[in-house]
């Protein structure tokens, strides 16, 4: 039977896993909210970030959260490439051919993958994140503990970032009037390119988080992706800070569904609630009305 | 093709020259059955493309979920069929109704709002399906899947027996027949009011409103629409496989490769996505696949980039890639 105890440790397993969840669609948030494109890639970014920690604890036992800046650096590389080479150049045309050109690199990175690293779902397994910090009957794991404390700094320092420094006031000022941003002396293209960058950083920063709690496969990406765009909606498009509040929402959505209901409707707790906030609120919690 | 373009290739006339190849094509390949299947999936494949171009390059809505309408259309024709023991015809038109269902489900909500809300929406939706086909075992037998889906019932045509159990061939010339009234479809659709005002939300959203456009009513014909062939064409599939799972009816590809096959073959005319099908499909299985065994979708990733940004009007057609105003997108 359910007890009290088990909605306490749901409840709490689900702010911590809501408050990953917001690490997980960060950049993809960032990107949308500053850039207006939604990059669909942005779970294989997440994925491959994911790889890297992967590989390199395998490989040669470096820790995930060593490997930390390393996989940042290869998702933030790879999205400065993607933009470089690619959607820097339609940029300016109708909205739907970045939709459509980013889900094409998203399916060009999957398969890359599966080729080369088959289809096993893979788990960045590190002993202490398993160790589990009990009180009064509830445990979570060190793991959870960790990846929560990361999420929190990744949202509040993009926070600051975007508020307190030069650079930072640039891409908000960017995103706010582009050509008024451009006649105040802000090279505007640059901007572009750091901000789509900053996004793959995010995501990569994501992915050996999603390996340790989860498990990585090449396939990962796409739920990734949906559910970064649930957050982003439910949030409000820009508003950083309330990506927290949204995943601890969606957590405890979830966690209750499969508490109350079954494991298996989980992922319909998301998608649920994402058409109820377009059908009522299509701004989100945090969201200016328009 | 600059040369073509001198001939004047109009819609129709393409078109015309596609069916025609089609048709001939069994007698070219001698009804050997390899190429014959390859070429019925192909024929799938293009009616879906035909339906999901009629949202995306007509009314300018991108659709990630096309693998949803597939899939309802696959498993409400079965379950019908199997389990109330309807007739298989009447069973995919009911089909293609439960796609439509689908359609305005995730239709009304998303498309009040402008923007790349339905493109994901409509992923999350397929999803939210394939989770459904997996969960609700009584009815879907789970991720096991359903054996034994009957065929269509065979006919006879003056003296000549259709049976689609038996031989290909029924059933190829089954693919087409749909593909062609798929296509028929959204060309008059195209060519009505409803398609000016398709053609005019795809153009300006703001200004189609403007001139008293009901821009959400007009994305919802075109959705659902799109819908109805696409899980009609589900619903084929599955009697023309006779089995029928999860993975199978929600596949991926169902989704991917109708903005592949639409892009390649041109997303500003209404064959084009139907050629670009053909071609893609028979690409895929004689080439892409002998280069990467496992991960030979990754040139449909490649190819939908490279197109998207140095060919964007595909093989066919006139350029469909439109520059928006000011540079905030």
């Amino acid at each position: 039977m359910i007890s009290a105890g088990t909605i306490v440790q749901s409840l709490l397993s689900g702010i911590l896993e809501g408050g990953n969840y917001a690490l997980y669609c960060l950049g993809l948030a960032f990107v949308f909210g500053i850039m207006r494109i939604i990059n669909m890639a942005h779970g294989e970014f997440v994925v491959l970030g994911g790889y890297a920690a992967y590989w390199l604890l395998v490989k040669w036992g470096v820790s995930p959260l060593l490997s930390l800046p390393l996989a940042a650096g290869i998702a933030g590389g790879t999205a400065l490439v993607v933009y470089r080479v690619l959607l820097q150049r339609i940029r300016t045309t109708a909205e739907l051919n970045t939709l459509i050109l980013t889900f094409g690199v998203g399916i060009f990175l999957a398969n890359l993958f599966l080729q080369l690293w088959t289809a096993d779902l893979r788990n960045i397994d590190v002993g202490w994140a398993q160790n589990p910090l009990s009180f009064v009957g509830i445990c979570i794991s060190f793991g959870e503990i960790a990846a929560f404390a990361l999420s929190l700094a990744g949202v509040l320092g993009l926070d600051a970032f975007l508020r307190r420094t030069k650079t930072g006031k640039a891409i908000r000022v960017t995103a706010i009037d582009r050509d008024a941003a451009a006649l105040a002396g802000i090279d505007v293209e640059r901007i572009d390119l750091l901000a789509f960058g900053i996004g793959g950083l995010l995501a990569g920063l994501a992915g050996p988080l999603l390996g340790m709690l989860s498990y990585l496969s090449p396939g990962a990406g796409i739920a990734v992706t949906i559910k970064a765009f649930i957050l982003t909606v439910l949030a409000g498009v820009g508003s950083i800070p309330g990506l927290i509040v949204a995943g601890m929402i969606l957590g405890i959505g979830e966690a209750m569904t499969v508490t109350f209901v079954t494991s298996s409707y989980r992922e319909l707790f998301g998608f649920t609630l994402f058409l109820v906030v377009l059908l009522i609120r299509p701004s989100g919690l945090f969201g200016r009305r328009t | 093709m600059k040369r073509l373009r001198a001939f004047r290739l109009t819609e129709e006339v393409a078109a015309a020259l596609v069916f025609a190849a089609v048709a001939v094509l069994p007698v070219a390949i001698s009804f050997n059955p390899y190429y014959l299947s390859i070429f019925i999936s192909a024929l799938i494949l293009g009616a879906v493309s035909i339906a999901w171009n009629l949202l995306a390059g007509v009314c300018g809505q991108v659709s990630f979920g096309h693998a949803g309408f597939f899939g309802i259309g696959a498993y409400v024709s079965a379950i019908l069929v199997m389990k109330a023991g309807w007739n298989p015809y009447i069973a995919m038109g009911a089909a293609g109704l439960a796609g439509v269902t689908g359609a305005l489900l995730i239709g009304i909500p998303a498309f009040r709002l402008r923007g790349p809300y339905f493109a994901l929406a409509i992923l999350g939706f397929a999803e939210v399906m394939k989770l459904l086909a997996v969960n609700l075992t009584g009815l879907t037998e789970g991720s096991q899947g359903i054996f034994n889906v009957p065929p269509l019932p065979g006919f006879r045509v003056g003296g000549v027996v259709v049976d689609f159990y038996v031989s290909g061939t029924p059933n190829y010339y089954f693919a087409a027949v749909l593909m062609l009234a798929v296509y028929l479809a959204a060309y008059f659709l195209r060519r009505s009011n409803t398609g000016l005002a398709m053609f005019a939300v795809q153009g300006d959203e703001e200004t189609a409103a403007g001139i008293g456009v009901p821009v959400l009513r007009t994305k919802l014909v075109a959705l659902t629409v799109s819908a109805f062939s696409t899980a009609l064409m589900g619903a084929f599939y599955t009697h023309y496989v006779h089995f029928l799972s999860p993975d199978m009816a929600f596949d991926g590809y169902w989704t991917v490769m109708p903005v592949v096959g639409s892009l390649f073959g041109g997303m500003g005319t209404l064959i084009g996505p139907g050629v670009g099908s053909l071609v893609i499909t028979g690409l895929d299985e004689f080439v892409f696949k002998r280069f990467f065994e496992t991960g030979h979708k990754l040139f449909f990733g490649l190819l939908l980039a490279v197109v998207i940004v140095w060919a964007p009007s595909g093989l066919l057609g006139r350029r469909v890639r439109k520059t928006t105003h000011g540079g905030k997108g």
